[in-house]
């Protein structure tokens, strides 16, 4: 390992952690928020889905480094009400990815085989219990390589928050390069760990897929 | 809720917002155009027969698509400082590598998607190989990839707007500039919110518009 980064490297990690910190809390925050959305699209709840429609379509044509500012500039004017730069991007992380998940939730939710959903009615359980016990999961199982694909883009994306401020990792790097003036090595050391990452993030989204899909 | 909506200073700063438009449109469509070319050879050297080919692909694909776009950026900006790049210049090099790595593997799905006997029809034909990539293959791996590279290609729009880190004066730049100057945050990053949408929309639409697009859709649409 070179010099610059043996030498900086309690710093890089911490960085790191404060990466794989965000990420975690992000998937977490925008898995539960996506499954809401999902299935309330799903359901066509009236006007609510309307709603939710206007949002995703929101936010999907917008960069995320918009939805950054809007979170950490934007909504602390609105709401006169400030937060820290590490909050407003795991928000900010939270409602961008939730409406790229939402939408592959409804997707796995709408492919459900219909028999298997009378079936359920059919043995006397509510259009509730249907829901709760057989079509989300069986939709969260089929979807599970959609929703890595989403968290290994949330992982590079978690980049972008060293923009705002937050020193994770790409930030910390870019503050050891401003000290040390080693840029091909630093960006390349921060490049190749991000590749491991995320090659082990698709992995795991693998090995799950291939225990937990549905057969239908 | 006391923040007041004034619009006004947009209007006032609207040929800033114009030029960061400008800028992001001639970002992304050099972008786009040399994402196309690299996605065309490293997507069809994927689905080649010969193995190294193929590794060679998948390991372009996997190495350029799993590293964050900003450390792209910053390769190409901060990384080959001694190179002096314009700025503009980088973010085309980092937004066509990295983007070029998703428009291969959806260029080697179209061609794997493409029924194998079309190949050896050409072949038998007469038809050089390169013809029969030129003239068979590509023609129909195209309309069934559209829905995707629209996908592909709004995401690049969008993406383009790290380019306002290493200084590029695109949108996102022009949209932090006039914000510094007018304190009015909200209302500007909306403003380019909308504008970035519709961007995206035009792309979206625009590609399904082209011939035979519909129906690969539509297909698309009944095989989910």
């Amino acid at each position: 390992m070179p010099e610059v980064i043996f030498k900086n490297l309690p710093f890089l990690l911490a960085g790191l952690r404060l990466t794989a910190e965000i990420a975690l809390l992000s998937i977490a925050g925008g898995t539960a928020l996506g499954l809401v959305i999902g299935v309330l699209r799903y359901l066509r709840v009236p006007l609510v889905a309307q709603v939710l429609e206007a949002y995703i379509v929101f936010v999907r044509g917008t960069p995320l480094l918009v939805v950054l500012f809007i979170c950490y500039f934007g909504l602390p004017a609105l709401l006169a009400y400030k937060t820290s730069a590490y909050w407003a991007a795991v928000l900010g992380f939270v409602l961008f990815i939730a409406a790229y998940l939402a939408e592959d939730i409804r997707t796995g939710l709408r492919t459900v085989r219909p028999g298997v959903i009378q079936a359920g009615l059919a043995t006397g359980m509510t259009r509730f219990q249907v829901l709760r016990y057989i079509t989300v999961p069986i939709a969260l199982r089929n979807v599970i390589p959609a929703l890595f694909n989403q968290y290994v883009r949330l992982f590079k994306f978690t980049s972008v928050a060293s923009v705002i401020g937050v020193n994770e990792f790409t930030g910390s790097a870019m503050l050891v390069n401003g000290r040390e003036f080693a840029p091909i090595t630093i960006i390349g050391f921060v490049a190749l760990t991000y590749l491991v990452a995320c090659l082990a993030i698709s992995s795991v989204g693998r090995l799950l897929y291939a225990r937990l899909a549905v057969k239908t | 809720m006391q923040y007041t909506f004034d619009w006004a200073p947009i209007w006032t700063n609207r040929e800033l917002i114009l030029d960061g438009l400008l800028d992001t449109i001639a970002l992304s469509s050099l972008g786009l155009t040399l994402a196309l070319v690299i996605g065309t050879l490293v997507g069809t050297a994927g689905s080649a027969k010969a193995r190294l080919l193929r590794a060679a692909a998948g390991t372009y694909v996997e190495g350029m698509r799993n590293i964050p776009l900003l450390v792209h950026m910053y390769f190409w900006y901060a990384g080959l400082a001694f190179l002096r790049l314009p700025p503009f210049a980088c973010a085309v090099a980092a937004l066509a590598l990295y983007s070029g790595a998703y428009v291969a593997e959806i260029v080697r799905s179209g061609i794997g998607a493409v029924p194998g006997g079309q190949w050896h029809a050409a072949l038998a034909v007469g038809l050089t190989p390169r013809q029969a990539f030129l003239f068979v293959i590509y023609p129909q791996a195209l309309r069934i990839i559209l829905p995707s590279l629209a996908g592909i290609f709004s995401q690049l729009v969008k993406d383009s707007s790290l380019a306002s880190v290493i200084t590029v004066a695109e949108l996102t730049y022009q949209a932090t500039a006039i914000e510094g100057q007018t304190f009015r945050t909200f209302e500007i990053y909306i403003t380019i919110s909308l504008l970035y949408l519709a961007l995206v929309s035009v792309i979206t639409y625009g590609l399904l518009l082209l011939p035979g697009a519909r129906d690969a859709a539509a297909q698309g649409l009944s095989d989910a």
